[in-house]
């Protein structure tokens, strides 16, 4: 039963996500209202997903599943996530020609877009008041960590991984050590 | 031929960390100018079908190519082989992180990590900026969808199906009005 609340989840995700990023708000929500995820995790997952090889989607549905119902769990996430992939992508292959074109589809996205830009950043948000807030008020370390980690990703052009390597270990330092 | 598809797919699918976009470049190396099996204008096609179809990106482009070539079994051969070795990193990862949490130094690692996750999803929300906003009326769309998403907590997949309705009235509309001012 639960196989199957995981798998209908993740099929809701991947046929309503756009690639990448747009899954977190989808993974989020899906998450936390089934109880599988605290906010804090979907933090770690999005990390977690960035640093290892494979798409940030897929990553993500392993990680929910095996916080879920172990290794057939993940498994299980996976071929939710994948069933746009091995339904509608077969219906598209065999009609190559009448979907190079399709004006429809780019309709569709013209609006998905901007919804997706517009949910992630809600995302960012949410995220912002999970991990920069400590019982009501702001955590100054940990806000000035995080204006440091967007300075090097925007004005430095540091890559993903890097700046999350360096974001461990500063957070060994700072809250470990220091114990701030 | 399948088990050929699976494990050349397998290799892709370890070496790709983030973006899709290194995987279409491996392809581009290997079957259009080595194999020569495809065209560099199949190759975009099938990439840029894959990207506006829903789910994962390059799932949908291994799916497509794999079908090319062997049809829906290699297709799924493909897939599997992309899937793979992210699948086990993962599980093994993920083994180690519910094991290791409540550690001192694995909790501390982990917060400074997760200070780092809102950054990073708004620098890669700057990079979807460009692309989102065809039309003036995009701008409406992302405000509504935020508000909706984050004041309201509407669902992301109602959000998701609204945008896609938006998007296609929005452009009939403008594209009336274009027929119109023509006639």
């Amino acid at each position: 039963m639960l196989l199957l609340e995981l798998f209908w989840s993740f099929v809701k995700i991947g046929f309503t996500s756009f690639g990448g990023l747009s899954m977190i708000p989808l993974i989020s929500s899906e998450m936390i209202s089934h109880g599988w995820m605290t906010a804090s995790e979907v933090s770690d997952i999005v990390a977690i997903a960035e640093m290892t090889p494979g798409p940030l989607g897929l990553n993500c549905a392993t990680f929910a599943g095996m916080k879920a119902a172990g290794i057939l769990g993940a498994f299980t996430a996976n071929m939710g996530a994948l069933s746009p992939t091995y339904t509608l992508c077969v219906v598209a292959a065999v009609f190559f020609e009448h979907f190079r074109d399709n004006k429809r589809l780019g309709q569709i996205m013209t609006g998905v877009r901007p919804a997706c830009v517009g949910m992630v950043a809600g995302v960012v948000l949410d995220l912002a008041l999970v991990n920069y807030v400590e019982a009501g008020a702001v955590h100054v370390p940990s806000a000035l960590l995080g204006v440091v980690d967007l300075v090097l990703l925007l004005k430095f052009k540091l890559s993903i991984p890097v700046v999350l390597t360096l974001s461990a270990v500063a957070g060994v330092i700072m809250f470990g050590v220091m114990g701030m | 031929m399948l088990a050929k598809l699976y494990i050349q797919f397998l290799k892709f699918g370890a070496f790709t960390f983030g973006g899709g976009w290194s995987i279409v470049a491996q392809m581009k190396e290997i079957y259009v100018n080595r194999e020569k099996v495809i065209t560099d204008e199949e190759l975009l096609d099938i990439t840029s079908i894959g990207r506006s179809l829903p789910g994962t990106m390059i799932g949908n482009i291994a799916m497509f190519f794999g079908h090319r070539m062997a049809g829906f079994l290699g297709g799924l051969a493909c897939m599997f082989g992309m899937i793979t070795v992210p699948m086990i990193i993962l599980i093994l990862i993920t083994s180690f992180y519910t094991a290791f949490q409540s550690n001192i130094w694995v909790a501390s690692a982990m917060r400074g990590v997760r200070t780092a996750v809102a950054p990073v999803i708004l620098s890669a929300l700057m990079g979807m900026i460009k692309s989102a906003f065809k039309l003036p009326p995009c701008y409406v769309i992302a405000a509504g969808m935020f508000v909706l998403y984050f004041f309201m907590k509407v669902s992301p997949v109602m959000l998701v199906v609204i945008g896609a309705v938006l998007g296609l009235a929005v452009c009939e509309w403008y594209e009336r009005r274009s027929h119109d001012a023509a006639a």
